[in-house]
């Protein structure tokens, strides 16, 4: 059972995750990749806060990993409305053709 | 630990399949297999409630709607990505990614407090439990999140209302 294993072994994973996540953000161009990437690396997060939570005994962990749900729902609904308006205007999915607020 | 083991491999191949596939849908695919993981990650982690919610929104909810956008977007066409026109963008980027996670997971590896001993109280994780952290004393976050709810499906609203008509001001002047 998983009781047995570390919490950091746990939190590690989670790491990880994140820094694929990051790696996708980063390096991808299109801009659905680089969502679905950002998506990953909120789910690590929520991993890390259920592994303190079940360290802990702590309900609170838990409240916060139902609160980033919560808010990658409403992220993946805004983000993915911008993203079909932008395409509609311009038909390509890639995010360095968008720089009319290039400084 | 084994069990630990396999499910770290699954998700973290199923992670590194989001970000190496070459189309969006396969990335789509990648995601959901990574979701499902996580999910019996919390349920190993007494977190039953979480669990099913990560199923239900995550991949009910929100891959599906990924998928439905993909398709829209991307049906049939083949895009190769552009060369960086920022040289060694990539690489180094990757590299300093790969660097903090390697940095971060050791630090949360080195300071690991053990396994657990003591054994969870009765319904720890359960729905009853999650309701009663949510209308007792943290009842502040549940508000919080049921406005950024609201405020995020009327932001969608406000966003596809001047979708209906792309066309520049010029071009609809030409067109009459």
């Amino acid at each position: 059972m998983i009781s047995a294993v570390p919490v950091g072994w746990v939190v590690g994973l989670a790491a990880a995750l994140f820094a694929v996540g990051a790696i996708g953000v980063l390096v991808r161009k299109n801009p659905l990749i680089m969502f679905m990437s950002a998506e990953m690396m909120w789910n690590a997060a929520a991993l890390a806060f259920i592994g303190y939570a079940a360290q802990w005994h702590q309900m609170q962990g838990q409240l916060m990993a139902f609160l980033i749900i919560a808010t990658a729902a409403g992220e993946v609904g805004i983000g993915l409305a911008l993203i079909v308006w932008v395409y509609h205007r311009r038909p390509r999915l890639d995010v360095d053709d968008v720089s009319e607020m290039k400084g | 630990m084994v069990g630990f083991i396999i499910l770290a491999v699954l998700s973290f191949a199923s992670a590194v399949g989001v970000v190496v596939a070459r189309t969006p849908v396969h990335s789509a695919l990648s995601l959901i297999g990574n979701v499902v993981t996580l999910a019996v990650f919390y349920l190993l982690l007494n977190a039953e409630f979480m669990a099913a919610a990560q199923v239900i929104v995550y991949a009910g909810a929100i891959m599906v709607l990924f998928l439905f956008v993909v398709t829209l977007l991307t049906a049939g066409k083949e895009e190769r990505e552009r060369p960086e026109s920022l040289a060694g963008q990539r690489a180094l980027s990757g590299v300093l990614a790969v660097a903090a996670g390697v940095l971060l997971a050791g630090i949360a590896v080195r300071d690991s407090a053990g396994p657990l001993v003591t054994r969870f109280s009765a319904g720890y994780g359960s729905l009853s439990a999650m309701g009663r952290v949510l209308w007792g004393p943290d009842f502040d976050y549940l508000a919080v999140v049921a406005l950024m709810l609201l405020t995020a499906a009327l932001a969608v609203l406000v966003l596809n209302r001047r979708a209906e008509d792309p066309r520049p001001a010029a071009a609809k002047e030409d067109a009459s």
